[in-house]
């Protein structure tokens, strides 16, 4: 387990690198002048001091020494472009929105794939078993922000249930949350119900009922666990997933979180900007992916977890 | 505290032996799947008394399990589904009872114990869970006397450390441990019957006379029913009281095991007797197939469903399906012939 932990932490550590240079580069390369290129000028004090603050007048790879040690102390320095923020304040301020809306959209995922997938599979071949998998068949086809446009076009506009857009009150984050998660939701669903199908055909849930157990016991207490499996190594890629569906989604409902900086840094060609979040979401990958590893441990017990 | 209830429990249920606790009547089960209705039983009879065992043979397909599984609900319905027959125990027919009526009797009255010990435990959860959750429902027990319970019967199946290992998960015994574990839970709630469906057939030679003496020990202590569903005419020597032999879906001998053995009168039986080497050459004699296939049990059988096979076949056989007939022994068979007057058969 530490042993695991461990290791896991040394991968880390050498792809945020990898990251991390590939980035910066990658950045550096294709627009050299980063932010101070841009058609809004910048007072001409603040440019100097920028320039004098990454040292834009060296060579690329001395900069990117520079940065890195930088980092290493975990200082991404100033913006380029909101003059009076650090970046450390732009994370600050948009990284708690942002995971909000993740883990609400995740847990919104889990929930209704689980739940429908469940019902989906006691209740195969029926007309709720067919409506539900014809709902996740959509979700799945739908993109993210086609649907967050008729939802608020429906919900927002038509039966009013929702504020517009903004930020601020927790019902800000119900829709957005509900728009994320529903592709999500919809793949979870059909993993679910093809897992509770193979696991509900297996030998011990026969044992489970010949015990006299009940069927909600058998399905929650026997089935889930086998059951969910598939989900849990699909969480890593739908945190990917959702971590790119809420640099769109903050967008269209004009969520200040980290998404919406994001962009606004890549179209901006504020570098530091973008190079901060880029590393902010290489990290929350790792974690998560991490995360799921080991509740396959817990889930499973015959997995193990050093090898 | 634990120890009361269950003698309270086992008190009412007394059974004396030689009681008549299953009856079993015209049962019959069909699978209706895209191939088409598929009759895996076809009108089975049974009794089965307290403190005795009731073997029953016959070949892969025969419906051994479907009969077993269906008299408590364990077919999956659809495709099962049960067409005729009634079960009785305790005066209730179990094929009529709801669902929370017959959960009230498995596993607690009637247990049962699967082939492949490998696959009939969970694997997500411990054993202590397992085991305890049978003696809390059913007993109402606490999990802590739940659990002592378990360690006992863990003891009682010869588990050794059972205090340690009830928290094991399944993957860390072997075959014939779990095996032992599956007895000890099918027997916590000291059942009145236990249905064997083939349990040792997955685990090797010593381990499965291992546990068939396991079983042997326990029924004679508690005087519990078994069935004993198996391939292996040693173990039907060695365990049963009455046997029946099945063949397509149907009854086609019952007889006193020694009747059986000494004196079979249907030739399917005979069959399976003659595939054996010697009769005395009994634990692990595997039941070599007898020639030929069983019918295609999705088509409707023309008169003896054993007819292509049967060395003894006459163009009568054909004409009806053959009713059981009783003769002076006690054995039923279904076979219109007198085998014991016919010379037999001359290999081709
Ligand atoms: N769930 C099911 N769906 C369709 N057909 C089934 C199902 N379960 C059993 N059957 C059919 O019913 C017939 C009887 O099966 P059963 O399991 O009772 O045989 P058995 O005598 O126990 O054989 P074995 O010795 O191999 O265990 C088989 O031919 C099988 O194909
Ligand atoms: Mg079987």
């Amino acid at each position: 387990m530490i042993k695991f932990l461990l290791k896991r932490m040394l991968w880390m550590v050498l792809t945020m690198w990898v990251v991390f240079t590939i980035s910066f580069f990658l950045m550096w390369t294709v627009s050299p002048e980063g932010a101070l290129l841009s058609e809004r000028q910048l007072p001409e004090a603040i440019k100097q001091n920028l320039e004098r603050y990454y040292h834009l007048d060296q060579p690329l790879t001395y900069r990117y020494f520079i940065v890195l040690w930088e980092y290493l102390h975990l200082n991404p320095g100033p913006s380029m472009k909101l003059i009076d923020k650090s970046i450390l304040e732009i994370l600050r301020e948009g990284l708690p929105i942002s995971i909000s809306l993740g883990v609400l959209g995740l847990s919104f995922a889990l929930i209704l794939g689980f739940a429908s997938g469940i019902i989906s599979a006691l209740r195969r071949q029926t007309v709720i078993d067919v409506t539900f998998r014809s709902i996740a068949t959509l979700g799945i086809a739908i993109p993210n922000f086609v649907l967050a446009g008729f939802a608020i076009i429906i919900f927002v506009f038509q039966l009013k249930l929702f504020p517009a857009a903004g930020w601020g009150r927790p019902i800000d984050l119900v829709l957005p949350s509900l728009c994320l998660a529903a592709p999500f939701a919809a793949y979870i669903s059909r993993l679910t119900r093809t897992g509770m199908l193979e696991v509900l055909g297996q030998d011990y849930i026969r044992t489970a009922y010949a015990k006299g157990l009940m069927p909600t016991t058998v399905v929650l207490k026997h089935a889930f666990r086998g059951a969910i499996l598939p989900v849990v190594s699909y969480l890593g890629p739908a945190t990917a997933g959702i971590l790119t569906g809420s640099l769109v989604l903050e967008r269209i409902f004009f969520i200040p979180g980290m998404g919406s900086h994001f962009i606004e840094a890549v179209l901006q060609k504020d570098h530091p900007v973008s190079l901060a979040i880029v590393m902010v979401y290489t990290f929350l990958l790792f974690t998560m992916n991490t995360l799921v590893d080991l509740s396959y441990g817990l889930i499973d017990p015959r997995v193990k977890l050093d090898k | 505290m634990a120890e009361e209830i269950i003698m309270a429990d086992a008190a009412e249920h007394e059974n004396k032996p030689g009681k008549v606790l299953l009856d079993v009547r015209d049962l019959a089960v069909e699978f209706r799947t895209e191939d088409g209705n598929f009759k895996a039983v076809r009108g089975v009879d049974f009794e089965l008394r307290a403190g005795e065992t009731l073997g029953i043979v016959g070949e892969s397909g025969s419906g051994k399990s479907v009969t077993n599984l269906a008299m408590l609900g364990l077919i999956p319905q659809p495709p099962g589904k049960i067409t005729s027959g009634s079960a009785r125990y305790d005066g209730l027919d179990l094929l009529r009872m709801s669902d929370k009526q017959l959960s009230e009797i498995r596993g607690n009255r009637i247990a049962m114990i699967f082939q492949d010990p490998m696959t009939t435990l969970n694997p997500f959860l411990t054993i202590d869970e397992q085991l305890t959750e049978v003696t809390r429902k059913h007993l109402g027990l606490s999990y802590k006397d739940a659990l002592d319970r378990a360690i006992e019967m863990l003891e009682k199946v010869g588990i050794p450390g059972a205090n340690r290992r009830v928290f094991n998960y399944p993957h860390e015994f072997s075959g014939g441990m779990r095996q032992r574990v599956v007895i000890a839970m099918a027997l916590s709630c000291d059942p009145d019957i236990l249905i064997a469906d083939e349990p040792t057939t997955a685990l090797d030679v010593t381990i499965q006379a291992q546990i068939l003496e396991l079983m042997q020990k326990l029924q004679d202590e508690h005087g519990t029913a078994i069935v004993m569903i198996t391939h292996d005419l040693g173990v039907i020597a060695n365990m049963a009281n009455d046997v029946l032999v099945m063949y397509a879906g149907r009854k086609v001998e019952q007889a006193k095991v020694n009747d059986l053995f000494t004196d079979p009168r249907h030739p399917y039986t005979l069959g399976l007797l003659n595939s054996i080497p010697r009769i005395d050459e009994q634990v692990g004699a595997e039941l070599s197939p007898v020639a030929g296939q069983p019918p295609d049990m999705s088509q409707t059988i023309q008169g003896c469903a054993f007819y292509p096979r049967c060395p003894y076949r006459i163009d009568e056989c054909l004409q009806v399906d053959p009713p059981l007939v009783q003769v002076g022994t006690g054995t039923m068979h279904a076979c219109i012939r007198d085998v014991t007057t016919l010379d037999p058969p001359t290999p081709k």
